[in-house]
């Protein structure tokens, strides 16, 4: 487990090298980034200018909602994403072959490898928004609460990750993926509203095909009290089958890679 | 002219007939932000007893699903494809050619919303269903909607061009991009009718371009407005799209010749 959070500090520190040697596109996705949340609070504040709760959600419970999304959103970006577009290339190529050789756990090594440093930037302002968010919500914030928001939320990202992981492991047999990842990107901007308000085809297509549903609102919904241990035993239980599944498919595909030469 | 455009479009048609489904995945990203925001404001006014500063609940319904059309017809991308044109060296043989290299793009464009209109209009139908949209227009409005959408596709193609020149001068316009994207998250009706936003965005959204492309001929199409306003409307368009043609040549010109051929 150390060898391992060791290695993944070594990958940071070189991907983070890497982007600094732009540093000029560093600092403006910071900007682009202030920019996008800047404008999607803006959207909720004039929604809740005709009105004090939607669906049952206060604006600060929305405004902790949003910064959710964006701490999601951003650890998957971080990690995640990098990793798996430089994945499906490597099974496109056939370059996956330098990964399989190392004496490490392939499936680490191809959901790790890559990072975007910068998007960390997002994790932060997200944690702010969540922050102020919290502070509007005024009300103590227990600690019972804030461990079921910090499990809920690690639980959630583990469900988008391995939705990604599924999807790209599609790659070994159909080779271009990248259409279906587009989709799974279009459909997570939903996670911007709490889950509820959407009508049912979408939500049951959202919260068991694109999982963001669920991730983003749970955590948002332990902070504003309306998650309980059974809510979050069964969240756990979910994302531990869903793991289970894609890494089951991820050592399926693996068997049906060829290599580049053979 | 017309016989160019016509080998252009057979070629495009072949070409896209390649990437038939890919064609219909991209739709998806025309629907999805509309729906969005229309399940969020039918929560508010359901919230509200049914109705908030004179849109209904079907009201918003259709102001969205015109917004989807809209916005489907009207999407350009070429303030994003351009600078990879550059970057990649494949602007330079472009510039050869005796054609223009925006009529490739018109026809790339005309062709992608001509094979994709089809499967978006079933599925704004299911949407239409779901919400129980109502429509309270009248003929003329149709009637206003088709120079409307017109413009705006104009309109939101040539502001797209004037920011790709960007590129020119500053190599990567990601930010510029993103800039314009958020700018027009905000103020082009994305997020809320323009008559529900507060005054002072509603006199920024009114100044800037991007309520001519999206939420102008969507609130025309929902049967929305006045006629005289629905003309009103269609003359800021056309001057919209006149001062976009005239900057476009304009920043084109002065583009090209700082232009340093990558790969060439």
């Amino acid at each position: 487990m150390l060898r391992y959070l060791r290695m993944f500090r070594a990958f940071a520190s070189t991907e983070f090298q890497f982007e600094m040697e732009y540093r000029g596109n560093f600092y403006l996705s910071i900007l682009e980034m202030f920019l996008v949340i800047g404008t999607s609070i803006a959207a909720v504040l004039v929604m809740f200018g005709h009105t004090t709760t939607i669906n049952g959600w206060t604006l600060p419970q929305m405004i902790v909602l949003l910064g959710v999304y964006y701490l999601i959103q951003g650890g998957v970006n971080l990690v995640f994403s990098p990793s798996f577009e430089r994945l499906m290339e490597h099974v496109r190529v056939g370059t996956l072959d330098f990964h399989l050789l190392k004496p490490v756990n392939a499936q680490f090594l191809v959901s790790t490898r890559h990072l975007r440093v910068v998007r960390s930037a997002d994790l932060l302002l997200g944690l702010v928004v969540v922050i102020v968010g919290l502070v509007q919500v005024g009300e103590q914030v227990g600690f019972a609460q804030a461990l079921l928001f910090a499990l809920s939320l690690v639980f959630g990202v583990m469900l988008v990750y391995s939705l990604l992981l599924g999807l790209v492991t599609l790659s070994f047999w159909f080779v271009r993926v990248e259409n279906l990842l587009a989709i799974f990107w279009a459909f997570t901007e939903a996670g911007r509203f709490p889950v509820d308000v959407y009508p049912l085809w979408l939500r049951v297509s959202l919260s068991t095909i694109v999982p963001i549903g669920i991730a983003v609102t749970a955590p948002a919904n332990a902070i504003a009290g309306r998650m309980d241990w059974i809510g979050l035993a069964l969240l756990g239980a979910g994302t531990v089958l869903a793991v289970g599944i894609a890494s089951a498919l991820w050592r399926k595909g693996l068997q049906s890679y060829t290599g580049a030469s053979a | 002219m017309i016989r160019i455009y016509r080998q252009l479009l057979v070629a495009q048609i072949q070409a896209a007939a390649q990437y038939r489904i890919q064609a219909v995945l991209w739709m998806l990203f025309s629907i999805i932000r509309p729906v969005i925001f229309l399940a969020a404001w039918t929560a508010v006014s359901s919230a509200q007893g049914g109705s908030v500063g004179g849109y209904s609940t079907a009201d918003f319904a259709a102001y969205y699903i015109a917004m989807t059309i809209v916005g489907h017809l009207t999407t350009a991308w070429n303030s994003f494809e351009f600078e990879f044109e550059i970057r990649q060296g494949r602007l330079s043989p472009k510039l050869l050619r005796p054609l223009h290299p925006l009529h490739y793009a018109v026809v790339e464009n005309l062709i992608w919303k001509a094979t994709t209109f089809l499967p978006l209009l079933i599925v704004c139908a299911v949407v239409a269903l779901t919400f129980r949209v109502e429509w309270h227009g009248e003929w003329w409005h149709l009637a206003l909607f088709v120079p409307s959408i017109l413009l705006a596709i104009a309109l939101a193609f040539m502001l797209g061009w004037v920011i790709a020149t960007a590129t020119f001068w500053l190599q990567r316009i990601n930010t510029v991009n993103t800039l314009m994207q958020r700018v027009g998250f905000m103020f082009a009706g994305q997020i809320a009718p323009l008559a529900l936003m507060p005054i002072w965005m509603q006199v920024v959204a009114y100044s800037l371009p991007f309520a001519y492309i999206l939420a102008i001929p969507a609130e025309i199409l929902r049967g929305g407005v006045t006629l005289e306003r629905g003309l009103i409307y269609l003359v800021g368009q056309a001057v919209w799209l006149g001062l976009a043609i005239v900057a476009y040549r304009f920043a084109w010109r002065a583009g090209l010749r700082e232009y340093s051929a990558v790969g060439a």
